[in-house]
């Protein structure tokens, strides 16, 4: 699953941004990139949310790593990330409540997002803390990225504005099938085939 | 007893501190929260009302050995121009929190609108959009209010339903009729 082309904490943090992407790649976390994409400040939002609860895993189970058996990993991996979550939760119902309200139960949800747990045990559990923040910020900035890309896309062809400002011009007719659930799985589908063309015909112009 | 703590020292000792750590997090945040609720409500309160409100006051009314929040909306003066009706049931996927708002003589609804819902997004959730909602505006408010699919009626105390969303509309219709009923009859106590 993890392709690593390099041991350093930089490569760590390319592979999460493109070749181990976690949501077009790896496809992981579909379920808050299928619900809340339909708009560029929800994606936004939902991305920093998951990329600090990231962040703050990754770094308490890497410095924690020597204490941690491994017959109480997982309970462990979950209690701080539930802890996490919960205070990302509070703090954007406290000051960004517009997002939180629309955002709804996507956010308590990134408990159970695969991609944060995944990174704990294939990633922070094994190495140190400098490797295991910059694979965070390389997934979270990953994630974030996907969720932009479809969020731009879906806004704009579902309701003919980005970040709430109208773009299209004021005779276009908006598909309202991207603001809904079928309009996310057949954009995720468009984007992931053309990310998959683009990095097989990346290495098999670099193995030529 | 020591075996128990030397294998399950370390979750108990993260279990207790991370309990502090959401203790201080609802500490922190908890204030703004529900400042951030009672602000959304009362923006809510004042926009159901057609004329402006320079003051609102909360008032509790009880029925069915339940209490529910009435705003009293007064003008500059101090004259009553109309009373908020706040009330929440279950719609199609959860509860859908709703205001109402009446004339000051309570016979007429100046305007509703959903401040909670969980429906269905791009469909049931149109319940939310002032577009659907100020349908009810000049319905009268002795009577209940009926849904109908298709064009409707402002005479016969109608509205239209949402296309695809039916079970939302009456729900938030019936949650309506239902808190104006209520309350209705006791406004005069709290004028």
């Amino acid at each position: 699953m993890a392709n690593d082309n390099g041991n350093g904490a930089a490569a760590q943090f390319k592979a999460g941004v493109w070749s181990d992407n976690p949501v077009l790649v790896q496809l992981l976390g579909m379920c808050p990139t299928l619900a809340i994409t339909n708009s560029v400040e929800n994606a936004l939002v939902m991305g920093a949310a998951a990329t600090f609860v990231l962040v703050c895993s990754n770094l308490v189970t890497s410095v924690l790593r020597p204490l941690i058996r491994p017959h109480v990993r997982i309970l462990i991996f979950t209690i701080t990330i539930a802890t996490f979550v919960t205070i990302a939760d509070r703090y954007l119902a406290a000051h960004m409540f517009e997002v939180s309200k629309k955002l709804g139960a996507f956010v308590p949800l990134i408990i159970v997002n695969c991609i944060i747990i995944c990174r704990a045990e294939v990633c922070a559990i094994k190495n140190g803390p400098i490797k295991s923040l910059c694979d965070a910020f390389g997934i979270g900035l990953g994630f974030t990225i996907a969720l932009t890309i479809l969020g731009v896309i879906r806004e704009l062809l579902g309701s003919g504005s980005l970040l709430g400002y109208p773009v299209m011009p004021a005779g276009f007719e908006h598909w309202v099938i991207m603001v809904l659930p079928p309009g996310a799985f057949l954009t995720l589908g468009i984007v992931i085939g053309v990310v998959n063309h683009l990095r097989l015909r990346r290495s098999a112009g670099g193995a030529a | 007893m020591t075996k128990f703590l030397r294998e399950s020292w370390l979750v108990l000792t993260m279990s207790v501190t991370f309990a502090l750590m959401l203790a201080g997090a609802q500490a922190t945040f908890g204030p703004k929260i529900e400042a951030n609720k009672i602000a959304e409500l009362e923006q809510a309160a004042v926009a159901v009302i057609p004329v402006e409100v320079a003051q609102l006051e909360k008032m509790s009314v009880n029925v069915e050995n339940q209490d529910k929040t009435v705003f009293k909306c007064l003008d500059q003066g101090g004259a009553i121009v109309g009373w908020t009706l706040v009330d929440s049931d279950f719609g199609f996927q959860d509860k859908i929190k709703l205001v109402v708002g009446l004339s000051s003589d309570g016979s007429q609804i100046t305007g509703l609108q959903v401040v909670e819902n969980t429906e269905t997004p791009g469909l049931g959730n149109k319940i939310a959009e002032a577009d659907w909602s100020s349908q009810y505006e000049g319905l009268v408010a002795e009577k209940d209010v009926v849904v109908v699919k298709g064009p409707r009626s402002q005479e016969t105390n109608e509205v239209s339903a949402i296309t695809g969303a039916t079970i939302s509309s009456e729900a938030v219709t019936r949650i309506a009729n239902k808190v104006i009923r209520q309350v209705r009859p006791k406004l005069d106590e709290l004028r």
